[in-house]
């Protein structure tokens, strides 16, 4: 031990799968917490996550309830949780009533029985639910500030880790005496968007260690609250560190169009209206990807995953298989109410379970459609978080998505996130010789030098098959409305090589 | 006398409430922590006793965790099933802070109901109420969680998780 030495907080476990990660790797062991929001929000359930993570017969919890919600209804209810572990009852946790002290005494009564019971049993882990129910009682400011500063006191120094739950509404936020006492100020929040329930939760304060800012959104499952960091505890380190190997699409002439393949690590996106083979050739970069042993994730929103291989398969293309030797997962992300982050949840856990380096997301306007409403407004954002903390791991993403074919404009995405993509590949129908063809081109490719053809191609029982010559002697095939030269595509391809070497 | 409509109104509660039946192992546990306190007492009303002992440490355990008020509900709603049960329950009553009023005032009484006759004996009293009482607590909580509670009333006694579907069993 030195001069220099600093203090050692110990972070301990929320119990809450994805918060420790927000609020910087767990609680600060005997840190004074306030857990506020709206009746129904989950503060309860969090706290009782905290003390089932926590609790020991050595260094019990202490679980004061208060008034509002009866203990024997508390208990029905949450036992229903899959962490709640009868078990721990009554030598490690200990539920302990202050209605009829509350009712008939003042604040310093409910003080003392607190410190009764805390001096008795050596709590690790204090919980007062509902604090604010407490409060409620026409007691002044000072009286109050006084107590919870005196509380707060005594169970630092009884090494307790606590917390006070309590009904807030968003207004009370502000110059609030209570909450400058507590260290750590945990918000939840629980709006309605048209018909859909979003939950977000805020670190709005934490004394001690660097927390994760920002709302973060969270869900009440059977398993308790859940809640997914806005960072999806990824960074992207790795990134430069990426990019040198090129991945097949299985289709050579594609590959060569894309100066050898897509970067590893890079974002593409494949546009085209409906029936210009995004999905198929989505599935034959999963395919070629499995052929060469890179495991992938087919995240789908518009069908089934059993009709998605069994569509795959009328492409000659097997994802049953790959599916039984752990090499593919096909997650369906289709519930209501949605949000990026619980989707990213889902696939980060698909790519840390197989070892993914391919990611298809087919399609955006399915994942979009899956969302909540109120998720949808952050679209472009939220992709933009995910697919920077994807591609930085190493996942290299297609994503699909469908544009409306128009004869006027060569629109790439109709969510304007084009800026967000490494590689575009666009797909569109041509009417050419009164026939409605397929062409496609490589808009874009970040860092590398692709092909500016436009090429036909045909979807066939192989899946996507490009003609072996672009289409010289027509102008204006990416308005979908070519006019023909005049002259033969020998001629023009002629022609075209001509003025390329003029040029150069 | 009741009119014949009273009678069925009257029989239609009885009924609805003998539908919600103790399970043999809850009348089992109410019959071995009687059996337990009453051995601890010599005296001749020791069934008396030891059913207010029980009912007495179930209260204070309970309350600790409750509350008086979820307490006293829980009570008064559990002695109101065992009087359909146990006519010498008639005069017993839950205080506010949920203790039992008049249990030790009766004499040995005969119900009749629906043609039928039964005796109720000194040792058989009392304990449909902690019947009905842990009943109430197994409904609400489960069994797992109930004698999880117990142990804050009978700190001495085990809990062995064997010869039960749900894990637990009561033995002391």
């Amino acid at each position: 031990m030195t001069a220099d030495d600093k203090v050692k907080i110990n972070k301990l476990p929320t119990g809450v799968p994805g918060l420790d990660e927000i609020v910087g790797g767990g609680l600060p062991e005997f840190s004074f917490n306030i857990i506020a929001g709206a009746p129904g929000s989950g503060k309860t359930t969090l706290a009782h996550q905290f003390v089932f993570a926590n609790a020991t017969p050595e260094r019990p919890a202490l679980y004061f309830t208060v008034l509002g919600e009866s203990a024997i209804k508390m208990l029905r209810y949450q036992q229903q949780y899959t962490f709640f572990n009868p078990a721990l009852l009554p030598d490690a946790i200990r539920f302990v009533n202050l209605s009829q002290i509350v009712l008939e005494n003042e604040l310093d009564a409910v003080l003392d029985e607190i410190t009764n019971e805390v001096t008795k049993f050596n709590p690790a882990v204090v919980v007062v639910d509902s604090f604010r129910t407490m409060v409620r009682k026409p007691h002044d400011g000072m009286e109050l500030q006084t107590f919870i500063q005196r509380l707060a006191l005594f169970l630092a120094s009884w090494q307790a880790t606590t917390f006070l739950i309590g009904e807030y509404a968003e207004d009370e936020l502000r110059d609030n005496p209570i909450f400058t006492v507590a260290d750590g100020l945990l918000w939840l929040r629980q709006t309605t968007e048209r018909n859909s329930i979003v939950r977000k939760l805020q670190i709005v304060k934490l004394r001690g260690q660097a927390s994760v800012p920002g709302l973060h959104t969270f869900r009440i499952t059977n398993a308790g609250v859940q809640a997914f960091s806005r960072t999806f505890g990824l960074t992207a380190g790795r990134r430069d560190a990426l990019g040198q190997k090129r991945l097949s699409f299985g289709i050579q002439e594609l590959d060569k169009m894309l100066d050898g393949g897509v970067r590893e690590g890079d974002s593409v996106l494949v546009a085209g209206s409906s029936g210009t083979g995004k999905s198929v050739l989505a599935t034959q970069f999963i395919a070629e990807g499995i052929r060469q042993g890179e495991s992938g994730i087919v995240a789908v929103f518009e069908e089934r995953p059993q009709a998605y291989a069994e569509r795959a398969a009328t492409l000659g293309l097997d994802l049953e298989k790959p599916q039984t030797d752990g090499k593919l997962e096909i997650l369906y992300l289709r519930p209501l109410d949605l949000s990026v982050d619980e989707t990213m949840h889902s696939i980060l856990t698909a790519v840390q379970k197989i070892g993914a380096k391919r990611l298809v997301i087919d399609s955006l306007a399915g994942f979009e459609m899956a969302l909540s409403p109120g998720f949808r407004a952050d679209f472009r954002e939220s992709l933009y978080r995910m697919i920077f903390a994807l591609t930085g791991i190493g996942v290299t993403i297609l994503s699909t998505v469908e544009v409306d074919e128009s004869f006027i404009e060569f629109p790439f995405s109709t969510y304007s996130i084009s800026f967000l993509t490494d590689d575009i590949i666009r797909l569109r129908y041509v009417s050419i010789d009164g026939q409605l063809r397929k062409i496609m081109t490589v808009i874009k490719m970040r860092g590398g030098n692709h092909a500016k053809d436009i090429r036909e191609y045909e979807i066939t029982s192989k899946g996507m098959v490009i003609l072996n010559t672009r289409l010289t002697n027509y102008q204006g095939l990416i308005s979908g409305l070519p006019v023909h030269t005049g002259k033969s595509s020998v001629e023009e391809a002629a022609l075209h090589d001509e003025n390329i070497k003029k040029n150069s | 006398m009741y009119s014949n409509e009273r009678k069925l109104v009257i029989s239609t509660a009885y009924d609805a409430v003998l539908t919600m039946t103790i399970s043999p192992e809850i009348r089992d546990l109410a019959r071995r922590l009687l059996a337990s306190e009453a051995a601890l007492d010599d005296s001749s009303m020791s069934m008396e006793s030891a059913t207010l002992r029980v009912y007495e440490k179930l209260r204070h355990s309970l309350t600790a965790i409750t509350g008086v008020t979820s307490f006293q509900s829980l009570a008064c709603r559990a002695l109101v099933m065992a009087k359909l049960e146990d006519y010498s329950l008639a005069a017993v009553q839950i205080a506010e802070d949920g203790s039992l009023l008049g249990f030790n005032d009766y004499d040995l009484q005969i119900e009749t109901h629906k043609g039928r006759t039964k005796e109720y004996q000194s040792s058989e009293r009392g304990s449909m109420l902690i019947a009905r009482l842990l009943n109430l607590l197994h409904i609400f909580l489960g069994e797992a969680l109930t004698l999880r509670l117990l142990r804050n009333a009978w700190p001495d006694a085990t809990f062995d998780v064997r010869n039960s579907g749900t894990g637990e069993k009561y033995d002391r």
